[in-house]
């Protein structure tokens, strides 16, 4: 009896916890998803409001589709350059921002901020400085290839979406490098400075291997955002100059609501979605290999 | 243990099932968005007229003039009490196609809207199909709006604006070049704009200016090619049928490569050559409106932004963009006269007193002169016969308006059916052209691929 009483004030106390945060995953994250991947096998169109089943003609769809494949390709590249630049710029800021250098909180909040203006207000003001500041400045030191706008090249435009996502990102990756470098135990440096260790000899033998837990994370977040950039993407380019600049996100949602073509693009989704997926995953594995304990 | 969890993930999944079973049902809140017998048969202070209070929505995509729907329905409320019109707006560059069709998606459709000519095909099968006998008042509409609005035989868009494009010069300049004996009737081959344009350009002043977006080189002039395959709307619709079949090819069409001959024209001589694809809307508008050039590939509609500039020329024209040196080819004299959006009822999720109460109050907007004073208001240029004749337009609207008299406009009527991602993919191809990317072969295949990929 008094197990039985135990039992459901147990199973209440894990509803009353664990239910609001369930339902709520299941109604806007696990349903949605399920709904999603039956989307893919069938032609949905709001406007004439068909759902026939289609089978996997919508996935046929997409090795057909050179342009998803092109920009594919292209997501790939900025995701790898921006993380790389991300990751480094980051690691440096936050070395230097814990060797006692002045100001260091104060620089510390200086480059966090730009993490904290939305994507499409970022988009905006960069979009401002390549196309009116820079040419300005160009046109004043008269110097060629800056007299022109960054954004209107197909080959430097892509380039100033990983500057303006290196600028966004950097000061927030930095922030989890900085609390990396602060955990590292002080009798493990010193131990390694009595057994001589020095600058770039400590960084690399005694630093670097007890952050790993850091840089997972902070590759993690670079990769996944990167893949999924839609916001600063419309902001900055919006996939000009001629749609050389659109990102797999950007792709998904010009096919799906103004080609209105639904069930290709959910299709791309959750091929982009499976690509994240083995990306970010296959990362984590790999790094955790390096990890060490102090 | 394992019972517990399995008795607390039951619970779970119970609520989970229930907070489900309340989202999906029809929800009583929507249901009384209409008028429901309940409500007509309670007593209802609102109702003077003895008439059941009705309740309807709009959907705006001319975001510029959202506010002046707004007073137009605040103000029909006044003389009708029973009806509430409630507006649904959206904002310049929002998706408003995206929103339309949530909107419809989610059961929650508006009863009346205002929508591009592309959108009205889409929806088709779910518009109110308009007749003289339901709106007899459409026949105060100007000759030929009507048919614009006529898909597959039957009215489903009531026209309400007129908007045109072309290449717009601005007077004063042109005035101060010519000595004032300009005639922009005499641009009528591509010779004489190239002789236009090269006469302002000895002035050291660049004499054109191209919009490096993908709407005005893709959507406006691209559309040229299709336009002018002839007068009727089906000419140019059966040239893009051709298209889509594959058993046409654009590059064969002379039409294609006399407006591309011209656009080579218009390039050698654009304001924004050193960096064609910059695309700043608002500053080229001040660039144009400061004289900085001469003339510019654009429609009436820069109007909106020009009133908001300071120290800008108020004087403008449109001149024809001539395609070939024949003065008497269609597209050579004439200019881009367009009915961009037109007003639609929506039939599939609304009552026949709502789609009725729609009905009237588009009547009252349109026709009653109360109603029209607010779109002549706002610059709008509405077709309508018993729009008073003392109206006085900007010097843009004013110029389509006497080349719509003089009976020489381009009819735009395949518009309607240049739909989806057709502006980004073709007006994309273009820039590349603009660019210098791509010649003109490659530029030729890849609309015709475009076409071709269209079902």
């Amino acid at each position: 009896m008094k197990r039985t009483n135990k039992t459901l004030t147990n199973a209440g106390n894990f509803a009353a916890f664990m239910g609001p945060s369930l339902i709520t995953f299941t109604c806007v994250l696990l349903i949605p998803l399920l709904y999603g991947v039956y989307l893919t096998f069938t032609n949905y169109s709001p406007i004439t409001g068909s759902q026939d089943f289609v089978g996997f003609s919508n996935f046929t769809a997409i090795f057909t589709d050179k342009e998803y494949l092109g920009q594919f390709v292209k997501t790939l590249g900025y995701v790898f350059y921006s993380t790389i630049f991300c990751n480094v710029l980051a690691f440096v800021l936050a070395y230097l921002l814990t060797s006692n250098v002045r100001f260091q909180n104060f620089l510390r909040a200086g480059f966090f901020t730009p993490n904290l203006i939305g994507g499409i207000v970022l988009g905006y003001i960069w979009k401002f400085i390549f196309a009116n500041v820079i040419t300005l400045i160009g046109k004043s030191l008269d110097y060629g290839p800056l007299t022109t706008s960054f954004l209107t090249n197909p080959d430097r435009a892509i380039w100033a979406m990983i500057i303006v996502t290196v600028w966004q990102y950097a000061g927030y990756l930095m922030m989890i490098y900085v609390a990396g470098f602060v955990s590292i135990p002080r009798d493990i440096q010193e131990a390694s400075e009595i057994d001589g260790a020095t600058g770039l000899n400590k960084l690399f033998k005694v630093t670097i291997p007890l952050m790993v837990p850091s840089f997972i994370i902070c590759f993690f977040i670079s990769i996944s955002r990167g893949f999924m950039s839609y916001d600063l993407n419309l902001a900055l380019t919006n996939g000009q100059p001629y749609g050389s600049t659109r990102l797999a996100a950007m792709h998904i949602y010009q096919k799906a609501f103004q080609a209105n073509q639904y069930g290709i693009g959910q299709a791309e989704a959750i091929v982009l979605f499976i690509a994240v997926a083995i990306a970010a995953v296959s990362q984590v594995l790999l790094t955790k290999k390096y990890e060490v304990e102090a | 243990m394992k019972r517990r969890r399995l008795l607390a993930m039951t619970l779970v999944f119970a609520m989970i099932a229930a907070a489900l079973g309340a989202c999906s049902g029809p929800s009583p809140a929507a249901e009384s968005q209409a008028p429901s017998p309940a409500a007509s048969t309670a007593p209802s202070a609102a109702a003077t007229a003895n008439e059941a209070p009705v309740k309807i929505t709009y959907f705006n995509t001319s975001a510029e003039v959202n506010t002046m729907f707004e007073n137009m329905f605040a103000r029909y409320h006044e003389l009708h009490p029973n009806v509430t019109i409630e507006l649904i707006p959206t904002g310049i560059g929002e998706g408003q196609q995206e929103k339309l069709q949530s909107l419809y998606a989610s059961g929650n459709a508006p009863t009346f809207m205002n929508i591009d000519p592309a959108n009205v095909i889409e929806y088709e099968d779910k518009l109110l199909d308009v007749t003289m006998e339901s709106a007899p008042w459409l026949s105060l509409l100007n000759d030929g709006a009507i048919e614009a609005g006529t898909f597959d035989g039957k009215i489903y868009g009531i026209p309400w604006s007129v908007q045109g494009y072309g290449l717009l010069y601005n007077k004063r300049i042109v005035d101060q070049i010519y000595g004032g004996s300009f005639d922009p009737a005499t641009i009528n081959t591509r010779d004489a704009l190239k002789a236009f344009l090269e006469k302002i350009e000895a002035t050291g002043m660049p004499a054109t200016m191209i919009h490096g977006e993908n709407w005005s080189v893709g959507g406006h002039y691209l559309t040229l090619v299709y336009a002018c395959q002839g007068p009727a709307t089906t000419d140019g619709t059966g040239f893009l049928d051709k298209l889509k079949a594959g058993t046409a090819k654009i590059e064969d069409s002379p039409i294609f490569q006399g407006y591309m001959d011209t656009f080579d024209i218009l390039k050698a001589h654009n304001y924004n050559k050193a960096d064609p694809l910059v695309g700043d809307y608002n500053a080229d508008a001040q660039a144009f409106g400061e004289g900085k050039c001469a003339t510019y590939f654009m429609g009436d509609w820069l109007w909106t932004v020009m009133t908001t500039l300071k120290g800008v020329d108020q004087d403008y024209g449109f001149l024809p963009v001539p395609w070939s040196n024949n003065p008497n080819d269609y597209g050579n004299s004439q200019v881009v006269m367009v009915l961009p959006k037109f007003q639609v009822i929506d039939k599939s999720q609304n009552t026949p007193e709502q789609q009725k109460a729609a009905l009237d109050a588009l009547q009252w907007m349109l026709t009653d002169p109360e109603g029209q004073q607010f779109f002549l208001d706002a610059g709008f240029c509405i077709p309508y016969k018993n729009v008073r004749k003392d109206v006085k337009y900007n010097s843009m609207t004013t110029s389509i308006a006497q080349y719509a008299a003089a009976g020489k406009t381009i009819n735009l009527g395949c518009f309607s059916y240049i739909t989806g991602d057709a502006w980004t993919q073709t007006g994309n191809l273009m820039l590349q052209y603009l660019a210098g990317a791509i010649d003109r072969k490659t530029l030729a295949e890849g609309i015709d691929a475009y076409w071709q990929s269209v079902k």
